[in-house]
């Protein structure tokens, strides 16, 4: 891991070119830590991170306040980096569909597919039908898993601790499908270029309703607890607040473009997989705050059980293979190439740039998570002004996925 | 994209010198351009043509041909359509210019290649660490940064001995194939 | 239940909700609901995981060949091949006592080595959770058997299906003529690999060396395989030379032992390796062959000089080795032309001439010189070689055919079926008979049968062709593909009938006795045929041909030198190294060694080296 402390803001914002830069460098380890001492203001500095209840994973704001405004605010990232797109270079083509779901804990299934779409792109492999509409069901549950989630965790911010416990009890509903029909409940390592690697266990679609009934079923309870709740309500409202204008300006996908006003979803304006033959509505909001945030993603819930009810239906008569023929992994050169793809994760637009040499191994791949535009520079200018106690809800309604910005 | 709107595009890219267009499928499109042309490209697909969205700016480092390519994947909302603009430049010294004026989205991608490539982009808001703060080796991601080596040459392996090892390698078994030697047998071939 | 689009309509409704209006302070009160309901627990016992699990390592250790392909899909190094010393060791069945032992401080459980494994020997369990503390970190680091990483058994979880099956279990198939377009002719049957077939098929290797290993003359067939696959197939030939010098021929008819111990063979087709050389060996220039053969061959001259006896593929690479070390080699050939069995046994159909002529052409190239018509014993003895060489290999091979002694077997029209293919090699006219009966069931029986039929159809018009052998069709010597050819091409073949009597009736041959065999090996497995004689049947022939075996023509020893080296069992014995009791004296191939041409080119490889480290000694 590349750091056990870090310099606070003002001390490394020099560039890496800084020849002296490897003697501040030591200067920053704890054991050599002096407080430095600053002209008397009303100023001061406060890292929220990398260790911070109100941080989603590993990750760091490290804000200049007055009183509680926020003057100042820089993202620090890098605690979660595991040099995933280097690693990639390194491994054979198949190899990399064990690592690619670690990219994003939370919501791991797009971060499989968007690179298997990569590879068949690049190797002309149709994907069966009963495959493509098998994805989709594992992508819209991980997308509901994910959506629990975050729901938890931005409740949690503004003390409101038992919709975390729902949220993390109800998302285990969903692992235990994941546990049973990928043999994985959080890296399901399902997809596998060509399509997925297993058929539905017996009665898989009996209990995969059952589960969306009672998820169905609580949602009233969720709104009672958490989305009506005026508590929320009141917090939620007016707080980090993005215009369309900035969100288009500044790169921002996903739910967050949506609570701006703007009905932009890949799933149906850049279609993959089966979801042009599907309903369903893309929710919007307008006010572009933490609350309009929040409220798209608990709509989306319901439109992504409304796409899985569509599955069951359909799935029982779509039959044939799972998975198109591919070669022996241990000898499968990948013609050279290059190929972007995209998917609707459920943070945002998440894309793969691959690039092949025509050998066994990727020469390249890019992953471009949604969060590296809201977790970074998007989460930075919003923080400035804000209260201190709104910090750790602006960053949780936008949904920033450090791991995924880190790779 | 609709048939009209392809042609209206075509015409518009025209108008770059030296640009090569090829059109992968119905909403990707292909662009290469000399690297002085890249900013009238995306000005005129921004400014003309609706590409508003900076998706990404990805990096491939070229090490046998000693180029660096970028490639700035834009989409438009209203063509729904995205365009990849290709353009390569010198390894040495590894400048360009930003584009963050155009695209704000660019300057967490520069800042990115930056720090992985050690590509220095001009007119960019921030060339600052960010991921790798406290790292002083070469940028991570060239190609001839190897970083197996790395590993083992700074780090120790833990060694296993549990004792069904000790049994077997009494009865003359033992460890025959470490997986590092799988590996480097991969990396010969 | 109501339709489910039905429910996505209604939940449509659903999605408005009017969170502000309705927002009151009170209703997250109504969480308090919960109170009432019971709690949710789930038992603390360990209980197994889903039937797709991806838990941890089982190992069938049974099933287990060794092959170590799960190490080489592992994405992370987590795998490590540990040898287990009781368990059996088989290389020529493909069988290593090699196990995976799992890393649990590396694996991700993302089941590929499962996925891959070409025995489906080891899977995933259902069991959830292994932790341990720091001084038990070894506990990390497992020999998962069958019952799983805490020794109880939770039940396998993720198995190899045939939906995950990562390996491609069917060959490329394979363009060979119909039976109507090659019975009439002796083209050859089998058409080779195209370019895209070769590189497929190279692909479904995994490289795991069983065919190495199983290989009498250990070709490196992972190593060319892999080289076809990468498309350099002057790098394939070069590993082929390393070893082989008569691979067009094994390319062509060899009996693959590789492929019988391939591990793709467990569950499947065994990849093709023996087409694949041919491939390689069909597709580089034969001028670039022999360039790349002479790679590394001595610059210098030793002054030895070593005689060979047999222009077969055993003296003939005994040859190629030596000369390359420096030697200079002389071949006596009692034949018109070089080549051996290949040449004077196998027929055209299977192996052209032309062929062969190019492995011998570039063993020739390297300045290895081949007298042909002279046969040693005759036209030069054996003290003469012995006074003009430093070192002598015997490599006669096996040229005459033995007898069934069946009363009439010594008349005119029973033949030996070794005499008959030498002929047709030679185009020494014979009298094609209109019906011929064939005694054996090995490959030279198939051989001639088939050599007949085409004469047959050629001359005559029609295929009367009768194979008669003493094994049932469970128990066949002969390869099942030479057997389906011989009945596509209209021979009969009787199963389990022992011969007789060749049944002659004014002096003329009218057809051949046989019985019924009931068994053919005694208790103690020696050769011991019993038949049921109330079984019996006469197969009309007007030739009778024995294809039961050959034995080799020492006559040209001499009697004092046969004398003097050591016999056992009629057959010169020799030591590891293939050297006789006389210290000048070597013997390699079919006369002291079988049965097949790689034998041969293996025994060759042990007498040239064992040559070359005496002849460097003195
Ligand atoms: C009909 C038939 C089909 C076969 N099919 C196959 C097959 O498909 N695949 C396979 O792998 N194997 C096959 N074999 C076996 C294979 O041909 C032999 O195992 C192989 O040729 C043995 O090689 P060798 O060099 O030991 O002997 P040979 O190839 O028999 O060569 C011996 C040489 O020595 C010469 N010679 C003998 N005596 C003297 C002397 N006194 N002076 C000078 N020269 C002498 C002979 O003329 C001959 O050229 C077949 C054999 C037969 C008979
Ligand atoms: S791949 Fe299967 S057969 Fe081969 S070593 Fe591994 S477990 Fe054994
Ligand atoms: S499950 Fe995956 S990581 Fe673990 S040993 Fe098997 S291949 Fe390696």
């Amino acid at each position: 891991m590349p750091a056990l402390s870090k310099a606070s803001f003002l001390e490394h914002s020099h560039s890496s070119a800084d020849p002296k830069l490897k003697n501040k460098r030591n200067d920053m380890r704890p054991e050599n830590y002096e407080a430095q001492r600053q002209p008397p203001s009303n100023e001061y500095e406060l890292n929220f991170g990398p260790n911070h209840p109100g941080i989603e994973g590993n990750y760091a704001l490290k804000v200049k306040l007055h009183g509680d405004i926020v003057l100042e605010a820089k993202a620090d990232g890098g605690y979660l980096h595991r040099g995933f797109e280097k690693l990639m270079e390194q491994r054979l083509w198949i190899q990399n569909i064990a690592l690619v779901p670690r990219i994003c804990v939370p919501d791991p299934s797009p971060m499989e597919l968007c690179y298997s779409m990569a590879v068949e792109e690049l190797c002309g492999l149709k994907v069966p039908q009963r495959a493509q509409w098998l994805r989709v069901m594992q992508l819209e549950l991980s997308r509901i898993a994910a959506h629990l989630f975050t729901f938890g965790g931005h409740a949690a911010t503004t003390g409101m601790y038992s919709t975390m416990y729902w949220g993390v009890a109800d998302r285990d509903l969903l692992l235990d499908l994941f546990e049973e029909f990928t043999g994985g409940r959080v890296y399901s390592i399902y997809n596998i270029p060509g399509g997925v690697r297993r058929e539905l266990p017996d009665g898989f679609l009996q209990r995969l309703t059952e589960t969306l009934d009672y998820i169905e079923s609580r949602l009233p309870d969720y709104d009672n607890l958490f989305f009506k709740n005026q508590v929320f309500v009141k917090r939620a409202k007016g707080t980090g607040v993005m215009s369309r204008e900035q969100a288009l300006e500044w790169g921002v996908t996903g739910p967050n473009l949506r609570a701006t006003g703007l009905a932009f979803d890949v799933r149906r304006d850049d279609p993959y997989l089966v979801y042009d033959q599907l309903e369903f509505d893309i929710p919007v909001e307008e006010s572009g705050d933490a609350w309009a945030r929040t409220l798209v993603r608990r709509k989306e819930l319901m439109e992504s059980i409304r796409i899985l009810r569509q599955v069951v239906e359909i799935l029982p008569d779509i039959h044939g293979p799972i998975r198109a023929p591919i070669p022996n992994p241990l000898a499968w050169n990948v013609p050279a190439g290059e190929t972007y793809t995209r998917v609707e994760s459920s943070k945002g637009e998440l894309c793969y740039y691959v690039v092949s040499n025509g050998g066994p191994k990727p020469y390249r791949v890019h992953v471009r998570g949604p969060s590296s535009m809201h977790a970074v520079q998007v989460l930075e200018k919003m923080s400035v002004g804000s209260r201190i106690e709104d910090i750790a809800q602006t960053m949780f309604s936008l949904d920033a996925c450090p791991p995924e910005v880190d790779r | 994209m609709t048939q009209e709107v392809t042609h209206w595009l075509d015409n518009l890219l025209k108008e770059i010198e030296g640009i090569e267009v090829r059109r992968k499928s119905s909403r990707r499109v292909r662009v290469d351009v000399p690297a002085d042309a890249l900013p009238a490209l995306l000005e005129l697909l921004q400014g003309r043509a609706g590409y508003i969205h900076l998706s990404a700016i990805s990096c491939v480092d070229w090490i046998d041909d000693d180029e660096f390519e970028l490639v700035y994947h834009v989409w438009s909302y209203e063509n729904h359509s995205l365009v990849s603009a290709h353009i390569r430049i010198a390894r040495e010294p590894g400048v360009y210019l930003s584009v963050y004026d155009l695209y704000q989205p660019a300057g967490f991608f520069e800042r990115d290649i930056h720090e992985m490539y050690g590509i220095q982009f001009e007119g960019s808001p921030n060339m600052e660490k960010f991921i790798l703060t406290e790292w002083d080796g070469p940028p991570p991601m060239r190609k001839e940064f190897d970083s197996e080596a790395y590993i083992n040459e700074h780090l120790s392996w833990q060694e296993y001995n549990p004792e069904w090892l000790q049994e077997l390698v009494a009865e003359g078994g033992g460890v025959i194939i470490p997986p590092e030697e799988q590996r480097f047998s991969q990396k010969k071939k | 239940m109501s339709k489910p689009i039905d429910n996505a309509k209604q939940s449509k409704q659903n999605v408005t909700i009017e969170h502000e209006e309705a927002g009151s302070i009170l209703s997250p009160l109504k969480a308090l609901q919960f109170f009432m309901r019971k709690p949710v627990t789930v038992p603390l016992e360990p209980r197994p995981a889903a039937d797709n699990y991806r838990g941890f390592h089982l190992n069938d250790h049974e099933k287990c060949i060794g092959c170590s392909s799960c190490q080489k899909v592992c994405d992370n190094a987590a795998i490590t091949m540990v040898k287990v010393p009781h368990l059996p060791e088989d290389p020529i069945n493909g069988i290593r006592n090699l196990r995976p032992a799992i890393d649990y401080g590396r694996c991700c459980w993302c089941a590929l080595c499962v996925d891959i494994c070409p025995t489906s020997a080891i899977s995933l369990s259902r069991e959830y959770v292994h932790t341990c503390t720091q001084e038990e970190i070894d506990s990390y680091f497992i020999l998962p058997n069958e019952t799983g990483i805490h020794g109880e058994y939770y039940g396998e979880g993720w198995q190899k299906t045939s939906d995950s099956d990562l390996l491609d279990l069917n060959r490329q198939p394979m363009a060979e003529l119909e039976a109507e377009e090659r019975i009439d002719n002796f083209n050859e049957i089998v058409a080779g690999y195209t370019d895209q077939q070769a590189v497929i098929e190279a692909s479904r290797c995994v490289q795991c060396g069983m065919c190495h290993d199983a290989c009498p003359t250990h070709m490196d067939a992972p190593e060319y395989i892999r080289s076809i696959w990468q498309g350099n197939l002057e790098e394939a030939v070069r590993w082929i030379y390393q070893s082989n010098p008569f691979s067009h021929v094994c390319g062509r008819v060899c009996t693959h032992r590789c492929e019988d111990a391939c591990s793709i063979g467990r569950r499947g087709e065994p990849v093709s390796i023996r087409w694949l050389k041919r491939y390689a060996m069909d597709s580089v220039d034969h001028e670039r062959i022999k360039q790349i053969a002479a790679e590394g061959k001595a610059d210098y001259l030793s002054g030895k000089q070593i005689a060979i006896i047999g222009a077969g593929p055993a003296g003939l690479t005994a040859a190629y080795d030596l000369i390359r070390k420096g030697h200079q080699v002389t071949v006596f050939e009692a034949r018109k032309e070089a080549g051996g069995m290949p040449r004077y046994g196998i027929p055209e159909y299977r192996l052209p001439y032309d062929m062969l002529d190019r492995d011998i052409d570039v063993i020739t190239s390297m300045g290895v010189k081949i007298q042909t018509g002279i046969q040693v014993g005759k036209d030069i003895t054996m003290t003469q070689l012995e006074a003009d060489f430093d070192a002598v290999v015997l490599a006669i091979g096996l040229h005459l055919g033995r007898s069934t002694r069946v009363p009439g077997a010594d008349h005119k029209q029973v033949r030996k079926a070794i005499d008959l293919l030498r002929r047709t090699t030679d185009d020494e006219d014979y009298e094609i008979p209109h019906r011929a009966v064939v005694i054996g069931g090995g490959n030279v029986a198939m051989d001639i049968a088939r050599t007949l039929a085409r004469q047959q159809q050629q001359q005559l018009g029609k295929v009367q062709v009768t194979v008669t052998a003493l094994e049932d069709m469970a128990h066949f010597l002969a390869d099942p593909v030479e057997i389906k050819e011989c009945l596509e091409e209209g021979i009969e073949i009787y199963d389990a009938r022992g011969p007789q009597a060749c049944i002659i009736k004014n002096n003329k041959l009218v057809g051949l006795k046989t019985w019924k065999v009931r068994s053919i090996f005694d208790e103690q497995g020696r050769f011991a045929p019993k038949y049921d004689e109330q079984d019996e049947q006469i197969h009309a022939a007007d030739m009778v041909i024995e294809a039961i075996g050959q034995m080799s023509d020492n006559n040209l020893l001499g009697d004092e030198l046969t004398e003097i080296l050591d016999w056992q069992r009629g057959r010169l014995s020799i030591d590891e190294q293939g050297r006789t009791s006389a210290d000048w004296l070597w013997a390699a191939g079919d006369c002291v060694n079988g049965p097949d041409v790689v034998h041969a080119v293996a025994d060759g490889h042990r007498v040239a080296a064992s040559i070359d480290e005496w002849l460097n000694q003195q």
